[in-house]
């Protein structure tokens, strides 16, 4: 046997006769499977719920009668984010943006019922699931295990010995590492096969997790290099300990929470009352149906009549009222559409900022990646609202071309007592109406998302490669 | 007393002790900061209210005395809400980060308002806020354990034990002492700052008393924890190891698991359950004679049952009775919803007598008016003054007024409604 | 008429037993005002355990055992007052330097003392003055030894325990410690030492106590008449010789 593999084993073997090693390993081993299994049957019962909530929307809405096409511009639709498969394995900001939304005319309502709001204080703990497990409390486990791998040996003298048999520093760190590694593959791996099984499941695609595989391992290998690496530059095993332990309270818990903060403080988000307000304004500026002396709604008119060939919006051969609608439908949407976009830009903004604090922290970094290809990051939400936002603009216009074309004027503005029967279109064109599909990213956008965090992971193994080497070169040459 | 100074002189002597007391008092001190800086956000927000609502409701006022309608008013009128916070806010932001501080409403079906979101980055929200609260329930016991788990055995490890505890005055003083010690300087660093912003930000004195004991109470339970584990004479490696790990298990996962248990054991009716029923109450009305409708409203309301009758046109009265029976339709729904969130927070809290981080956390929010219980007062208050809006606008509907100008200054003001009822 | 005080260490017929395990079994042991004792015995004899309940450490089961009067066992801090305890490796605070761990130790056995006098008991302990001010981390065995001599000087203790002084001193820093060793006795202290080190007890002590089983097998004094025969001695009792060749 190779000296390497001599030294791994025996790092392994004093490892499992360590009662509290194998106790705190089993209990991560537990913590795994019980993460797994709580945040599957989570996920499902959420997505089944969802499906459910959105299939009695759905037939509410067909199942609608014979209505005028504006009351149904306010009936509306309720449409529910479905949860990807992914999502099981990392839940993302899945409990923090609300699932389910309302699509009516001429508003846009925010996406309501986010779990975070109807939960204790408790799930701001953090939610348990095999994402957090191997980000948080693996590496925790790592460090407890492999924090005197080196520093032991140079505490007792026996480095010195190995040294004078012939073992070289290289060979010695090694092992260490292998046994390291091994440890963590191994505590990785309940986590990898819940993620395995996730994949038989239907409209799961393999890249994604392929490149969620690759980023977990990663950053495990990276805890077992820096590990090695504080072991062998730090003469004592308790400062070992000590100082593992600060980096991994600062880098994983530390400042995660730091970073969005001070993210949040340099670019502010404008809050609901202001956009309103200000979509609201610039409404009024661009044109306002209800001012009869507005001049973008006379052009409006008067380029209809002209169209159309009419003298009085009475003698247009379609419902003038449905034709304002599809023109004011047609000014809001725009405008929500640049608010949107302007509070996403802003949002992404935060995020860069969040992103740059990898530099001192992968588990961001890695926590970026995790979410993105999971397609529970804040993208995953913002395709929802933006798809949400094209479905109710395509439907709304629908029932505004309806009322244009299959309500007569007269009929429209008529009061008397048989109006109300008169403006209603048949309860078949309700069913007629395309059901809200959400589409979500295709695998290669999502591995693609996550390369970046990908990228910042093995850089990090990287650079952290090359100061164990360091540390392996200086190890035995001090005193 | 001159023990204490040499104990002092002593601990300040060592690197990492005075390298812990000071990064924990930074780290509190940022937090404070922090934490502020996002209160004096919502504050502002809040400030800006009324210029960006003048302007809103003028351009309503505008369209509204063309007719003088005040069905019209009333269904164009967004009126704002807030929910300031409360002066230990700052410590402990709690859900104010995910919950809106700021809410507008008409005087239509309320229950399709009051859910409503304001604009977060939920990126930002999830790994929770860089508070106080976060400082002391996640943080401070990790300092606790950096100055604590070697309080006995690194004297035993160097040798020094025997002749300490020789000494007349070393033996089981000597490790009180160091206790007291390090323990008034872990509290300082977290109670002098903490102090100091409270005071800046106005908060009572019993408050800020409250909070000082509860920093000491959750202190003390680390160094107990801490002693607990030094009692069984380990190596102040193993010590170490252990107590990392009762923090892991203690302020992450069992927090984490029991949330999974609570939400499991106390299911709650999704509000998107409430909102749908609510949406198929009110549209219902359009497909029902108006008489249905409106007999309904006379008997739930029969103060405006004198009202003149309805013609064949669209009439605002209709409308808003609609918006109001759907509402009191899923009225039930709303209550068991609302006492199923209660029963979890409940829980989370009876969790709390045993977890002493989650404990502190819930108390902390709770005094801080920023937990769930503070989310569904503001809730209430915001019904109360919807339920003034709806009289105000049906005083002028249901007589027939006319709605002038100047009758929208006479609009209920949230300012009645937005103190908070203690109870 | 004036009576005659008790000497400062008095154990008669002391029992102490580490669960069923007798460790002292009828342990009679005095030590007389400025004199030095050596408590001598191979490993298990119970040396280490008459010294813990000296200290008050262990609690006897019978017997009585008394520091200047004071039963240790029941208040360890009275009797704590009266002595000073070395043990085998004076380990001090490496990051404080001479003045400060004495001024600290000091302190701990409620005692202040200025600058100049802990100064002048470090010179009479024979630590060179450009030791004084320097952290303890580079100080030898010899040095610190003499910084808890030091102490023990200043707190004018009528008691003191040693706990195998010399092992691991070269023959020099020996030499210098035995000195120091008879200085404290002209003081009128009463020394015990616990050692396993023939030579070196034969060196300073005025008697030597052989501990077996714990009870004092045998006991010589200085002026009697096996006082120099080492040799004799080592045969009967299989101890001692760790001194290095001289």
């Amino acid at each position: 046997m190779s000296p390497v593999a001599l030294i791994a084993r025996d790092e392994l073997r004093l490892m499992v006769r360590n009662r509290v090693a194998v106790i705190a390993f089993a209990l991560l081993i537990l913590l795994t499977l019980v993460a797994v299994a709580s945040s599957w049957s989570h996920r499902q019962r959420i997505a089944d719920l969802r499906a459910r909530h959105q299939q009695a929307a759905a037939d509410a809405f067909d199942a609608q009668p014979d209505r005028h096409p504006h009351r149904v511009v306010h009936y509306g639709s309720f449409i529910f984010r479905p949860l990807g498969p992914l999502a099981a394995f990392d839940p993302g900001v899945d409990a923090f943006t609300g699932n389910s939304m309302f699509l009516e005319g001429h508003r846009q309502n925010t996406a309501n019922f986010g779990d975070v709001r109807q939960s204790s204080l408790l799930v701001r703990f953090g939610q348990l699931s095999p994402a957090f497990v191997l980000q948080v409390v693996a590496p925790l486990l790592l460090v407890f295990l492999g924090f005197a791998a080196v520093a032991r040996e140079r505490e007792r003298g026996t480095l010195r010995v190995l040294m004078m048999q012939g073992v070289s520093r290289g060979q010695l760190v090694a092992g260490k590492l292998a046994a390291l590694g091994v440890v963590a593959f191994a505590a990785a791996t309940p986590a990898l096969i819940g993620l395995t099984a996730i994949a038989a499941q239907p409209g799961a695609a393999p890249l994604p997790m392929l490149v969620l595989g690759i980023g977990y391992l990663a950053y495990l290998a990276l805890w077992c290099v820096v590990i090695l690496t504080v072991s062998a530059l730090v003469p004592r095993s308790r400062d070992a300990l000590l100082a593992l332990i600060a980096l991994w309270a600062v880098t994983t818990i530390l400042v995660p929470r730091l970073a969005p903060d001070i993210a949040g403080q340099m670019h502010t988000l404008r809050n609901r009352l202001q956009t309103d307000v200000a979509i609201a304004r610039d409404l009024r500026r661009m044109g306002d149906s209800h001012d009869p002396d507005d001049p973008h709604f006379a052009a409006f008119k008067a380029a209809t009549l002209k169209r159309y060939g009419a003298a009085r919006v009475e003698d247009l051969p379609v419902n003038y009222k449905g034709l304002l609608a599809l023109e004011g439908e047609r000014l809001t949407a725009a405008l929500f559409d640049r608010y949107a976009a302007e509070s996403f830009a802003v949002q992404a903004r935060q995020n860069a900022v969040v992103a740059g604090a990898s530099a001192i922290s992968p588990a961001i970094a890695l926590r970026s990646l995790s979410m993105a290809a999971a397609g529970t990051d804040l993208s995953g939400h913002r395709r929802f609202l933006e798809q949400a936002e094209r479905y109710r603009y395509a439907l709304v216009q629908r029932l505004n071309r309806m009322q244009a074309e299959g309500v007569a004027y007269a009929d429209d503005t008529a009061t008397d007592a048989g109006a109300d029967r008169r403006k209603r279109v048949d309860a078949a064109n309700w069913r007629a109406m395309p059901d809200f599909a959400f589409r979500p990213a295709g695998p290669g956008t999502l591995a693609r998302a996550a390369l970046p965090g990908l990228a910042v992971v093995l850089l990090w193994l990287t650079a952290a490669g090359a100061l164990l080497a360091f540390a392996t070169y200086r190890l035995g040459a001090r005193r | 007393m001159s023990l204490y100074v040499h104990e002092l002189r002593l601990l300040l002597r060592q690197r990492l002790s005075r390298f812990a007391i000071l990064l924990l008092a930074i780290l509190t001190i940022a937090a404070l900061a922090a934490g502020m800086a996002a209160v004096a956000r919502q504050r502002a927000s809040i400030a800006a209210i009324p210029a960006a609502q003048a302007e809103d409701i003028w351009a309503v006022a505008d369209y509204v005395v063309r007719t003088r309608d005040s069905g019209s008013a009333a269904y164009y009128s967004f009126h704002p809400t807030w929910d300031p916070p409360a002066p230990l806010a700052f410590a402990a932001l709690g859900m104010r980060d995910v919950s809106p501080t700021i809410l507008r409403v008409r005087a239509l079906g309320l229950e399709a308002q009051i859910y409503d979101g304001d604009a977060f980055n939920p990126e930002l929200a999830l790994p929770g806020r860089f508070d106080f609260a976060f400082v002391l329930v996640f943080l401070a016991p990790l300092f606790v354990i950096a100055l604590f788990h070697d309080l006995v055995s690194s004297e035993r490890e160097a040798g020094r034990a025997r002749t300490l505890m020789a000494l007349p005055r070393g033996g089981q003083a000597l490790w009180r002492r160091r206790t007291a010690i390090r323990f008034a300087l872990l509290w300082l660093s977290l109670a002098f700052p903490f102090a100091i912003a409270a005071a800046v930000e106005g908060v009572g004195a019993a408050a800020i008393v409250a909070v000082l004991a509860l920093i000491a109470a959750y202190l003390l339970f680390w160094i107990g924890a801490a002693a607990a584990v030094g009692r069984l004479r380990w190596g102040s490696v193993a010590n170490a190891a252990t107590l990392a790990g009762a923090w892991l298990l203690l302020v992450l996962i069992v927090p984490t698991l029991a949330n999974v248990a609570i939400d499991r054991a106390v299911p709650v009716r999704e509000g998107a359950e409430i909102a749908l029923a609510q949406r198929e109450a009110v549209n219902r009305a359009w497909d029902i004679p108006r008489e249905a409708t409106m007999r309904r409203f006379y008997a739930a309301h029969p103060e405006w049952a004198g009202s003149a009758p309805l013609g064949t046109a669209f009439n605002y009265k209709w409308y808003l009775a609609f918006h109001q029976n759907g509402d009191a339709e899923v009225a039930p729904a709303v209550a068991v919803y609302r006492a199923g969130l209660m029963r979890r927070e409940a829980a989370a809290r009876a969790l709390g007598w045993a977890l002493p981080s989650v404990g502190v956390q819930a108390a902390l929010t709770r005094l801080a008016r920023t937990d769930l219980k503070a989310q569904l007062e503001y809730q209430d208050r915001i019904r109360a003054f919807h339920a003034a809006l709806r009289r105000f606008y049906y005083g002028y509907l249901f007589t027939d007024r006319p709605f002038d100008r100047s009758d929208f200054d006479r609009a209920p003001r949230y300012e009645r409604f937005a103190q908070a009822s203690d109870g | 008429m004036q009576t005659i005080p008790d000497p400062p260490i008095s154990i008669q017929s002391l029992t102490l037993s580490y669960g069923r395990a007798p460790v002292l079994d009828g342990l009679t042991l005095q030590v007389p005002a400025g004199s030095i004792t050596a408590l001598l015995g191979g490993n298990g004899a119970g040396k280490s355990t008459t010294l813990a309940a000296l200290l008050g450490f262990e609690r006897a089961d019978g017997g009585t055992i008394a520091v200047c009067g004071i039963d240790p066992g029941s208040d360890p801090d009275a009797a704590r007052r009266q002595m000073a305890y070395l043990p085998e490796n004076v380990a001090l605070y490496d990051h404080l330097s001479a003045i400060e761990n004495a001024d600290y130790l000091l302190a701990l056995s409620g005692e202040r003392h200025d600058r100049a006098a802990i100064a002048g008991a470090l010179a009479a302990a024979g630590l060179q003055d450009q030791a004084w001010d320097r952290r303890l981390g580079g100080f030898s065995k010899g040095m610190r030894q003499k910084v808890a001599i030091a102490v023990a000087l200043l707190r004018a203790v009528p008691v003191l325990l040693l706990d195998e002084p010399t092992s691991g001193l070269d023959p020099r820093a020996t030499a210098d410690f035995n000195a120091l060793l008879l200085a404290v006795r002209a003081r009128g202290t009463a020394v015990l030492m616990v050692t396993h080190d023939l030579l070196s007890a034969a060196d300073v002590a005025d008697r030597i106590a052989f501990l077996e089983r714990g009870r004092v097998a045998h006991e010589v004094a200085a002026d009697g008449p096996d006082r120099f025969d080492v040799r004799a001695l080592h045969a009967r009792f299989q101890i001692g010789g760790e001194r290095r060749a001289a």
